[in-house]
C-alpha cells in the first residue's frame, strides 16, 4: 500500500472525482484522513501499489495536485525522548522501547493532515513536512 | 536495590549496597544561569542586555547578568529562550550578546554589541532556584477545546493525559527525610558537577513536593543533560539532567531507596479551570502513569511523560560509573534541609471576582414552547436571554429578545428556527475577566454558566460585567 495526499482546489470540490476515480478504475481506496470545504481540501489515502500510478494519474488528468508525501520528519538528534507526542498521536504510531528510547512508526503515521504532535514537542523535533507537489500541466494552463 | 530489597531483604540490600544513585531529565523552569563578562573598553554598566535576542539582564553591577530559563527571545518568542541560550552556551557555540546603559561618569559607554563563547566568560554558572521536583501532577483537561499548557498539549474531554517526573528514580523519593542530602550535597548536574545549595523555592517536604536549589559550573556541562525546550502557548524552558548520590548508611535508607513506581501517587488535576485550586480527580501511581495509560472517571485515557526517563537512567548510571571510577566523591551535608515546611499561596489584597460572584439565576425554556410563550417571558422576566434546557436541566440551546423580535418580523413560529445552539458559555469558577473577554469576542451579552456534564447553573451578562466594573 502507498499513501497519496491529494489536494482539491476550490473549484474541485464540488465535483465527485474521487468517486468517479474508484468506480474507474476500481480502486479500494482506504482513506485515512479527510478535510475539505467550500474552499477546498485534501485527503489522505491508501492505494495498493499495483494500481498507484494509474490511480495518481488519473486524479492529475483531472487537474487535481497528487503527491505521495513525506509525512512526518523525526530529528532523533533533538529528540531527547521525553515521550510527549506518544497519547496524542491518533494512531499510535509513537511507542518507547524497552531502552526508554521514543520511537516513530513512519508507515502508521498518517502525516501533515494530522501534525498533532508536531506543536506538541519540547524539543521542536517534529517537522510536518509540506510537500510541494509536483505541477501538474492541467493546473499550470488554469493559472496562466 | 530495589530488587534485592525485595528479593533479600532490608539487612542483606544494606550490607552489600554502598551508594544508590538517583536521576532525573525534566523541564525545570525555574533554573538559570549567572555570567560574567568581563569588563569592556571603555567600561559599560549593563542596564539592559539581550543574548541571542533574549532578555538576560539583572538589576546587579556592571556585567553580570543571569539568564533565565523562561525568559523568551524577542524575535522568537516561544521558540527560543533563555534555556537555548544556556544550551548553546554550553555546547560551545558563540552568542550574540547586545547591551543599552545610561553611561556613567565611572561607566561611559552606553551601546555595546559582541559575539561570545563559554571560554570568554569568566564565570558562567548554573543557578538554579528550584530543581528536582519530587512529584509531579498528572494532567487532563476536561473542556471543550485544547489547551497548551506548561504541561503540554491538553486535548478536550479528556482525550490525553501528561505527567512528569521519574518516579522511583527520582531523587528526593529515595531519601525523602534528606538523611543525606543538604546544603553541600556533591551532584550530577547538566552533565557535570554542582551542588546542592539549599532547599528549592516552594520546597515542600510535608506533602513529598520537595524541591532543591543548585548551582554547578556549566562550562564543564554537557549539552546532552541541558536542553532548551519550547512549549507551545505557555513559553520556554530548560530540561535540567540531575543525580543525587544517596549512601545507604543505615537500614532505613536501604528501605527507603526501594520506594517503587506503585507506592508514588500524584493527583490528577483538571487544568482547563484556570483557577490556583484546580479540580481532582482522584490519585494515580507512577506505575500506572509509565504503563501509557490511566483510568479517570471510568474511562481509560493514555498518558504521555514530559520528562525522559531514557536520559534520567543515562544520569544515574553515568554517576555510578563516576563514583565507580573515583571522579566522583560523595560530600556529607553541612546543613540539612527543612523537612517540616509546606508551600503558603499568595497573600492577596486584592480580590478578583469570578463568575460564580455575579452569576443569577437564568430565565429558561424547553424546546416544546412556542414563541409566544417565550416572548411573554421576556417580558415579565425583564430578561433579553432565554436558556433552552432539556428535562435534565441540560444547555440545548438560546434564544435571545432579538430573535423573538425577528420571528415576529417574519412570521415564523417554531422556538428551533430562531433558536441558537452553538452556545458559548461560562464555568462558575472561571475569573470574570476571562469570562467578559470571551463575550467581547464572539460579540455577544450573555453566557449561560454551566457545569462539567452542562447543568445550566445560571447566567452572565454584559450588564453584570459592566455594573461590578462601575462599583
Amino acid at each position: 500500500m502507498a499513501r497519496i495526499l491529494i489536494r482539491f482546489d476550490e473549484d474541485q470540490v464540488s465535483e465527485p472525482i474521487a468517486s468517479q476515480i474508484i468506480i474507474e478504475y476500481k480502486v479500494p481506496m482506504a482513506i485515512l484522513s479527510a478535510h475539505i470545504n467550500s474552499k477546498g481540501g485534501e485527503i489522505l489515502a491508501e492505494v495498493p501499489d499495483d494500481i498507484l500510478e494509474k490511480v495518481v494519474n488519473a486524479f492529475r488528468q483531472r487537474g487535481v495536485s497528487v503527491t505521495v508525501p513525506k509525512l512526518i520528519e523525526v530529528d532523533s538528534d533533538k529528540c531527547f525522548s521525553c515521550g510527549s507526542c506518544i497519547a496524542l498521536c491518533p494512531v499510535e504510531a509513537i511507542s518507547v522501547a524497552k531502552d526508554s528510547t521514543v520511537q516513530f512508526d513512519k508507515e502508521k503515521c498518517v502525516g501533515s493532515t494530522c501534525s498533532v504532535c508536531v506543536d506538541a514537542c519540547p524539543a521542536r523535533a517534529i517537522k510536518s513536512i509540506k510537500q510541494n507537489s509536483l505541477e501538474n500541466p492541467a493546473n499550470r494552463k488554469k493559472k496562466s | 536495590m530495589k530488587k534485592l530489597v525485595e528479593s533479600s531483604g532490608v539487612e542483606v540490600a544494606f550490607k552489600e549496597v554502598d551508594v544508590v544513585t538517583t536521576g532525573t531529565f525534566g523541564a525545570m523552569c525555574s533554573s538559570g544561569a549567572v555570567v560574567n563578562l568581563g569588563h569592556s573598553d571603555p567600561p559599560i554598566k549593563i542596564e539592559k542586555a539581550w543574548i541571542n535576542d533574549v532578555d538576560v539582564c539583572h538589576p546587579g553591577a556592571a556585567v553580570d547578568l543571569f539568564i533565565g530559563a523562561t525568559n523568551m527571545s524577542e524575535k522568537l518568542p516561544f521558540e527560543y529562550g533563555g534555556g537555548h541560550v544556556i544550551q548553546d552556551l554550553v555546547a560551545g557555540q558563540e552568542v550574540e550578546l547586545r547591551a543599552t546603559s545610561y553611561g556613567t561618569d565611572c561607566y561611559p559607554r552606553t551601546s555595546l554589541k559582541t559575539t561570545l563563547t563559554k571560554d570568554d566568560l569568566n564565570q558562567f554558572y548554573l543557578l538554579n532556584f528550584r530543581n528536582c521536583y519530587q512529584r509531579y501532577n498528572c494532567a487532563v483537561n476536561s473542556s471543550d477545546k485544547t489547551i497548551y499548557t506548561y504541561m503540554s498539549k491538553l486535548l478536550p474531554r479528556f482525550r490525553n493525559a501528561t505527567y512528569s517526573g521519574a518516579g522511583e528514580l527520582n531523587p528526593l523519593m529515595n531519601d525523602p527525610d534528606y538523611e543525606t542530602m543538604g546544603m553541600g550535597t556533591r551532584i550530577f548536574l547538566g552533565g557535570g558537577q554542582g551542588y546542592i545549595i539549599g532547599e528549592g523555592t516552594q520546597h515542600s517536604p510535608k506533602n513529598l513536593n520537595g524541591t532543591l536549589m543548585v548551582k554547578g559550573d556549566a562550562k564543564r556541562m554537557s549539552p546532552e543533560f541541558l536542553q532548551g525546550a519550547a512549549f507551545t502557548g505557555y513559553g520556554t524552558s530548560l530540561y535540567v539532567g540531575l543525580g543525587v548520590p544517596i549512601p545507604i548508611l543505615n537500614e532505613g535508607l536501604a528501605k527507603k531507596t526501594a520506594v517503587q513506581d506503585k507506592d508514588i501517587l500524584t493527583d490528577i488535576v483538571d487544568y482547563s479551570v484556570p483557577r490556583r485550586d484546580r479540580p481532582k480527580f482522584g490519585q494515580v501511581s507512577y506505575k500506572e502513569l509509565k504503563s501509557g495509560s490511566i483510568t479517570v472517571n471510568g474511562k481509560k485515557i493514555r498518558v504521555s511523560s514530559l520528562s525522559s526517563l531514557k536520559i534520567a537512567k543515562k544520569v544515574s548510571q553515568t554517576l555510578k560509573s563516576w563514583i565507580d571510577e573515583g571522579t566522583f566523591l560523595l560530600t556529607s551535608p553541612v546543613e540539612r534541609l527543612p523537612t517540616n515546611t509546606a508551600f503558603k499561596p499568595m497573600r492577596q489584597t486584592e480580590e478578583i471576582p469570578f463568575v460564580v460572584s455575579v452569576m443569577h439565576p437564568a430565565v429558561t425554556c424547553t424546546e416544546k414552547e412556542e414563541i409566544q410563550a417565550i416572548a411573554k417571558r421576556i417580558v415579565t422576566k425583564s430578561v433579553n436571554h432565554i436558556v433552552v434546557v432539556d428535562e435534565a436541566g441540560k444547555l440545548i440551546g438560546i434564544v435571545t429578545s432579538w430573535d423573538v423580535t425577528r420571528a415576529m418580523a417574519e412570521g415564523k413560529t417554531a422556538l428551533a428556527d430562531i433558536e441558537s445552539h452553538n452556545v458559548v458559555t461560562a464555568k462558575p469558577d472561571e475569573p470574570l475577566e476571562i469570562a467578559s473577554k470571551r463575550m467581547a469576542q464572539n460579540n455577544i451579552s450573555a453566557l449561560p454558566v454551566i457545569d462539567i456534564e452542562r447543568k445550566v447553573l445560571g447566567i452572565i451578562t454584559a450588564e453584570d460585567v459592566s455594573k461590578l466594573l462601575g462599583r
